[in-house]
């Protein structure tokens, strides 16, 4: 390209690039346009909606108990997470309360999935670094967590284990002696992974003081979850707005103090320790009892109170029919958050008495995160934004929605 | 100034970096964890969620399904289509029941309200197809379904865990699944393996065991 400029005069020229959505360290289909001046970035703007599905439209047309499934395909990568999330804002909505075992069980699948989401993130992270090792190893460790899904509930990914009110099924002795002898091996697992990249001069190069956001910052842009108390702000839904069984086991909120990548690392590598730690703990005090409330709605809700209309149907049902209609879901809204891997994922669900909610709306960490984005990147290098985008653990899907 | 001394000395030993290669090197010698996959196939676990298919009722060699249309209810993806007759006494004849496979996303729903335990999600996970035809399944493709799944199974008899999931309450569960005992599948029974098979279950239900090293 030609330089722009009078003779005499600096010449100056900034660089549009345009990274992604088909870029392999975008984690999914981020579109990035940098404007750089050099190898520096001066300004970062992120462009999303590539993986739009509509799932919130999409949830208007299914019953509550149909749009489940749909919340697996959020963050598919902490599937439980998101269903946990969902279920808890309509059992806050409809008044329905998990019977204690279900809540432990939940807790424990929660868990389960923020480390195999962690574990992906670390893999990931590592891999677009330059860290191959760790990428395999992480992985080697994930697929025990996978397998262990998949005998509880039949699927890997999206695996749709929590139910309204409770979940699909009770977890047997054997599963939870492998989760146990899981939990034993994991910490060692953790030093492991920590022996590769903790240390080591190039991982510290690559990440401390990069994509640095202060507190004040952090707060303001919307943060939550690692990224956020990496900045040293201790927030954590599962600490101050307990659900589940998270009031009833003990963990600590790890924080860090500089908010660039290698504090977001620190914090993350430490959680995993937490959520073995919770693992543990509810493994051990897991109460016996159902696994499913009683009032909990059947996977057939009805729309509304008026049963289906069929020809055959005796008279007395018939009747029903044209009787008055009742409500199958309280009238209301309500907004409800968890604490899912990547932040605070929040459901606002608004119910206007049929089986199908009126509109919700997922508040998805991922997607404000992708918009802090702007502001970590900018000043830094080309190659920081890798770290940085790593850094933030997003995931399109969710982000998208 | 004490504590920085050591520090520099293992900057100039690499010694993080030697840590590591130890570790990687430790592994190297350590049997691989993966697997060549289409040389060495993995089993999925009993009630993983694939191929759809009917059973195959052992007395009128159809499939069970009533017509009842709850699949179709559930269905997230709005997949299943089912058209029915009534005859005179108000008994409902299946008629048309076709799965588009392609626009399913292998939620369980349908499995799990299905009140005679007809239809059912098979822990068949190759099926790929040339047309999209091929993952159009009607009655008959359906039935064909559970022929090569049966006949594949590894073990004695089938049962499905969203028949009657582990610790539900079972007074919720309509009659068909209250009663629905395992099927009699795959390789037939030796005299052997049915003893050690019988410990291990349940109602019919294989337990998961635990391997070496903890693992499932
Ligand atoms: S598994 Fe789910 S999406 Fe697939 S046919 Fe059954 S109900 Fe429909
Ligand atoms: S739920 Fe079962 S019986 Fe009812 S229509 Fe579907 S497959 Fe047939």
């Amino acid at each position: 390209m030609e330089p722009v400029g009078v003779a005499g005069t600096e010449t100056r020229k900034e660089l549009t690039l345009n990274m992604g959505p088909q870029h392999p360290a975008t984690h999914g289909v981020l579109r990035l346009t940098l404007d750089l001046d050099g190898e520096t970035v001066i300004r970062c703007t992120p462009h999303v909606g590539y993986l739009h599905r509509g799932i919130e439209k999409l949830a208007e047309t299914r019953t509550y108990q149909g749009v489940m499934p749909l919340t697996d395909r959020l963050d598919y990568v902490a599937s439980v997470a998101n269903n946990v999330g969902y279920c808890l804002a309509v059992e806050r909505l409809f008044g329905i309360e998990a019977p204690d075992r279900a809540k432990y069980l939940r807790t424990i699948a929660f868990e389960m999935s923020r480390i195999s989401s962690h574990l992906l993130w670390l893999a990931t992270h590592a891999l677009d670094i330059g860290a191959m090792t760790v990428f395999l190893y992480c992985f080697r460790e994930r697929e025990w967590l996978l397998d262990i899904f998949e005998t509880i509930c039949g699927a890997r990914l999206t695996v749709s284990y929590p139910r309204i009110g409770g979940v699909l099924q009770d977890m047997e002795p054997a599963v939870l002696e492998s989760l146990e002898a899981f939990t034993r091996m994991f910490p060692e697992k953790i030093l492991e992974y920590e022996t590769l990249i903790d240390k080591n001069r190039i991982w510290l190069q690559r990440t401390q003081g990069v994509g640095v956001i202060s507190a004040k910052d952090a707060v303001r842009w919307g943060l939550t979850g690692p990224t956020l108390r990496g900045s040293g702000v201790s927030y954590d839904l599962r600490r101050d707005v307990p659900y589940d069984a998270y009031d009833r086991v003990q963990f600590e909120v790890p924080i860090g103090n500089k908010g660039d990548v290698y504090d977001r690392y620190r914090c993350r590598m430490e959680e995993l320790r937490q959520s073995n730690r919770i693992i543990q703990q509810c493994i051990a005090a897991l109460p016996e009892g159902d696994i499913l409330a009683s009032d909990a709605p059947e996977l057939d809700m009805p729309i509304s109170g008026k049963k289906e209309l069929v020809p055959e149907m005796s008279l007395g049902n018939a009747s029903l029919a044209f009787g008055d209609r009742v409500s199958v879901a309280p009238k209301g809204e309500i907004y409800s958050a968890v604490e899912v891997p990547k932040g605070e994922l929040g459901f606002y669900l608004m119910s206007d008495g049929t089986g199908n909610p009126c509109r919700m709306r997922v508040r998805s960490p991922s997607y404000v995160h992708a918009g802090a984005l702007a502001k970590m990147c900018e000043g830094g290098f080309i190659a920081d934004v890798i770290a940085v985008i790593g850094s933030i653990d997003i995931v399109m899907g969710e982000c998208d929605r | 100034m004490k504590q920085r001394f050591p520090d520099f000395i293992k900057k100039i030993l690499f010694v993080e970096i030697l840590k590591g290669l130890a570790l990687t090197f430790r592994t190297m010698l350590k049997p691989p964890v993966t697997r060549q996959y289409p040389k060495e196939r993995r089993d999925p676990k009993p009630g993983f969620r694939g191929q759809h298919a009917f059973v195959r009722d052992a007395v009128t060699k159809r499939e069970k399904c009533v017509a009842c249309q709850k699949c179709a209810i559930v269905c997230p993806s709005r997949c299943i289509s089912i058209r029915y007759t009534t005859d005179d006494s108000g008994a409902r004849k299946l008629t048309k029941y076709e799965i588009d496979a392609l626009r399913c996303i292998f939620c369980g729903y349908c499995e799990s309200v299905c009140p005679v335990c007809a239809i059912v999600l098979t822990e068949t996970y190759e099926y790929a197809s040339y047309s999209r035809d091929g993952f159009l399944y009607d009655r008959e493709r359906l039935l064909l379904n559970w022929d090569e799944f049966a006949a594949r199974l590894k073990r004695d008899s089938y049962f499905n865990m969203f028949w009657r999931p582990a610790g539900c309450d079972v007074r919720r569960l309509p009659a068909g699944k209250r009663e629905q005992q395992a099927i009699p599948a795959g390789r037939k029974p030796e005299a052997k393996s049915q003893k050690s098979e019988e410990e291990n279950t349940e109602n019919g239900r294989p337990s998961p065991s635990v391997g070496e090293g903890g693992r499932i």
